[in-house]
């Protein structure tokens, strides 16, 4: 697949503070390659450098076949959005695909089509501010892909959704990958793009935790981990086969595996004298993996040692 | 340049379809209209009710009856009357009566050249400089009675004029400089341009509430992410700056058939000059220097209400301008008035009103303030620049001036 976007070393200080450093990624063509990270990681740093919002220290951004921002082929939603209040929602669209030197026939088409898959049919004339907040955030997404962009980077393209308006944004940001368009967002939100992004970019304070398919990334980090709840002793679960570490809250224990831990040759060897009022196997979650590196449990860092 | 054109296309267009802009843009000459009535309005009522001047003439030397004419001529608010009382009777009538005044022409007055006039209190304040028309046909008996013949009455009569000529003027074609000339001929255009600069440094003012909106609206970044901070900085200024045009274009298309109708100023004659486009230049330039320094600021607010001490300060600065006028008015070309002309902020204003009102434009003065005006444009449009870059794309907080230091430095 082509290399739309490729981003390499990037780093960017704000006084003496690194906000990212050593940053390196790449977003093909129809694919949705998701950047995660918890609030403050630096997600939307790495996103408004490669818009050229802000300069960056260190490192390079590239552009397939262009050298500088090609801005006309990039549809841009970022964190902190909104629109012009006193106006039409079909004027600031057509002024918005105006600015991305889109035909503005077309553009009054497509968004038209748009308007009517959102829900919002009819509302082209009316002024922004008599919109929702749900609504609004549909015709800022209408906005970022009525010029047919190349390169779409979504910021945080969920925060404040309903569940509904969330599907309905899921189904066209897969739609537009499987157009071909290149898809970069980010999110805190893991079980959203666990679901839809082809590829991941885990980040945190700055920097890269992992990087990678997601469905390597599940298999290479997402262990299985064994929650038995029943009174047992730490020491002897912590010296059971495959087991790497051992976390217990009142009676119910978890146990993470090691990987390439066969769970039902596991299950067997598991001894007789042990407690067992409930006992599940499964495997980690990335939601779990993302609160792990959240809340400093290092949990991953470890497997990163290992398996990276 | 493009997307310039795309931003202030824009603006424009987002504003001429604002209802509020549209009422102000009617309401601002009617408002003007209104107050300019105003003084008439109550002016005439004055006068009709108005007492007319008793005047007592005390004349020995026989000429009442020309004065007469002189007073008729002027269409003076007077009853000329003659009168027999002496000086010392006078003081005493005048005390008990109410517009009256006593002229005293005799023998003595002439040859002092001082004609005594008496008044009462209440006098109408005019009437000091009404009374001067009396002044010639009083002169003219001067000198007829100093046998003078015709011919050198005529000499005397004309009166004496300075004319200059600088080795400058010399140089180039000498200008006839009239002293009788009208003065209209230098307010008008100067008027015109006042109006101008007036219209777009107030429409400008919307420059500083639309990129702070741009802030508060969030906007700015999807804004950014198809054009540079300085197209989008320059489409502003460009914009509101045809829309004060506008404005100014409304004022005029009102007052101008006004104007033509009330007065008999020849005021496209005078307007037509080319005079009138540098004074349209001083207006833009002087329009460009505030236009960056809201935008700027704009940028570093994202609510007026919020405006903290040193930005409220320079949004002063149009305003400033207004502390020169007395002393400009006063002495076009004096000490104040050259200030003002050096100093970027008053030297649109300042150089509008004193072009008005000099007959001789001091080139040297016009060339140099116009260097520091173009100086300070380009600067603070540099400034501006630097200032919107960065702030336009914080929210939620206001810049210190400690931070819009950092980011000029930057």
């Amino acid at each position: 697949m082509e290399t739309v976007l490729s981003v390499q070393n990037l780093g960017k200080s704000f006084k003496d503070k690194e906000i990212i450093k050593h940053i390196s990624f790449e977003v093909r063509k129809g694919e949705i390659m998701a950047i995660l990270g918890p609030n403050g990681a630096g997600k939307s740093t790495t996103i408004r450098n490669i818009m050229g919002i802000m300069y960056p220290d260190a490192g390079t951004i590239a552009f397939q076949n262009h050298k500088e921002i090609p801005r006309h082929k990039i549809g841009y939603l970022p964190e902190e959005r909104g629109l012009y209040k006193n106006v039409k929602v079909m004027d600031i669209l057509l002024y918005l695909a105006e600015l991305k030197d889109y035909p503005l026939k077309k553009a009054k088409e497509r968004a038209l089509t748009y308007l009517k898959k959102f829900d919002l049919e009819g509302k082209e004339n009316v002024s922004v501010e008599e919109l929702s907040k749900g609504m609004g955030q549909k015709v800022q997404f209408i906005a970022s892909i009525i010029h047919e962009p190349e390169l779409l980077i979504l910021d945080e393209p969920f925060s404040g959704l309903d569940p509904v308006s969330q599907e309905l944004f899921k189904q066209e940001i897969r739609n537009l990958a499987q157009k071909g368009t290149a898809i970069l967002l980010s999110s805190h939100q893991m079980n959203l793009v666990e679901e839809m992004a082809d590829r991941l970019f885990l980040i945190h304070r700055g920097q890269k935790i992992i990087y990678g398919n997601m469905d390597d990334v599940k298999t290479q980090y997402a262990n299985f981990k064994c929650t038995i709840r029943g009174k047992n002793d730490r020491a002897v679960l912590e010296h059971l086969p495959d087991v790497q570490r051992v976390e217990q809250e009142n009676d119910t224990s978890i146990l993470y595996l090691s990987k390439d831990v066969q769970a039902a040759s596991w299950l067997k060897s598991l001894p007789d004298s042990l407690t067992v009022q409930e006992l599940s196997i499964d495997r980690i979650s990335l939601h779990e993996i993302f609160i792990d590196i959240a809340t400093d449990k290092n949990l991953l860092q470890e497997e990163g040692v290992v398996h990276a | 340049m493009r997307n310039t054109l795309k931003v202030a296309k824009w603006e424009i267009k987002r504003n001429m379809k604002n209802k509020s802009f549209i009422i102000s843009l009617f309401l601002t000459p009617a408002l003007m209209l209104f107050f300019f009535f105003i003084p008439s309005i109550f002016g005439d009522s004055d006068n009709e009710g108005a007492e007319a001047v008793n005047v007592f003439v005390n004349d020995t030397l026989n000429v009442f009856a020309s004065l007469q004419e002189t007073v008729n001529q002027s269409e003076l608010n007077w009853e000329l009357q003659q009168t027999d009382l002496t000086e010392s009777e006078v003081k005493d009538e005048l005390q008990s009566s109410e517009d009256a005044a006593y002229i005293f022409i005799n023998e003595e007055a002439l040859t002092n050249g001082v004609i005594p006039v008496y008044t009462s209190e209440d006098i109408d304040s005019m009437f000091a400089s009404e009374v001067n028309v009396l002044a010639a046909p009083i002169r003219t008996m001067q000198m007829e009675q100093l046998q003078l013949s015709d011919e050198q009455l005529a000499v005397i009569s004309k009166g004496l004029v300075f004319h200059e000529t600088t080795a400058e003027d010399a140089a180039a074609d000498v200008v006839q400089t009239d002293s009788a000339e009208d003065p209209m001929k230098r307010v008008v255009p100067g008027a015109f341009a006042g109006i101008i600069l007036i219209m777009i440094v107030l429409t400008g003012m919307n420059i500083f509430q639309s990129a702070s909106q741009e802030k508060k609206d969030k906007i700015a970044e999807i804004i950014l992410s198809s054009l540079t901070p300085a197209e989008l900085m320059q489409g502003k200024i460009l914009g509101y700056f045809v829309l004060g045009l506008t404005q100014g274009v409304v004022i005029l298309l009102v007052a101008l058939p006004v104007a033509i109708w009330k007065t008999d100023i020849p005021i496209f004659e005078y307007l037509f000059v080319p005079q009138t486009a540098l004074l349209v230049v001083i207006a833009i330039l002087g329009y460009l220097l505030f236009a960056s320094i809201f935008v700027g600021i704009g940028a570093t607010l994202s609510d007026i209400t919020t405006a903290g001490n040193f930005q409220g300060m320079l949004l002063m600065l149009p305003f400033l301008p207004v502390i020169f006028i007395g002393p400009v008015v006063n002495d076009p070309s004096g000490f104040f008035a050259q200030l003002g002309s050096y100093i970027p902020f008053t030297s649109p204003g300042v150089l509008l009103l004193r072009l008005s009102m000099l007959d001789e434009w001091p080139w040297i003065e016009i060339v140099i303030a116009f260097a520091i005006l173009i100086v300070s444009v380009w600067l603070c449009m540099k400034l501006a620049g630097k200032i919107f870059k960065t702030g336009i794309l914080m929210y939620g907080k206001n810049a210190t001036p400690k931070e819009i230091w950092k980011w000029i430095r930057a």
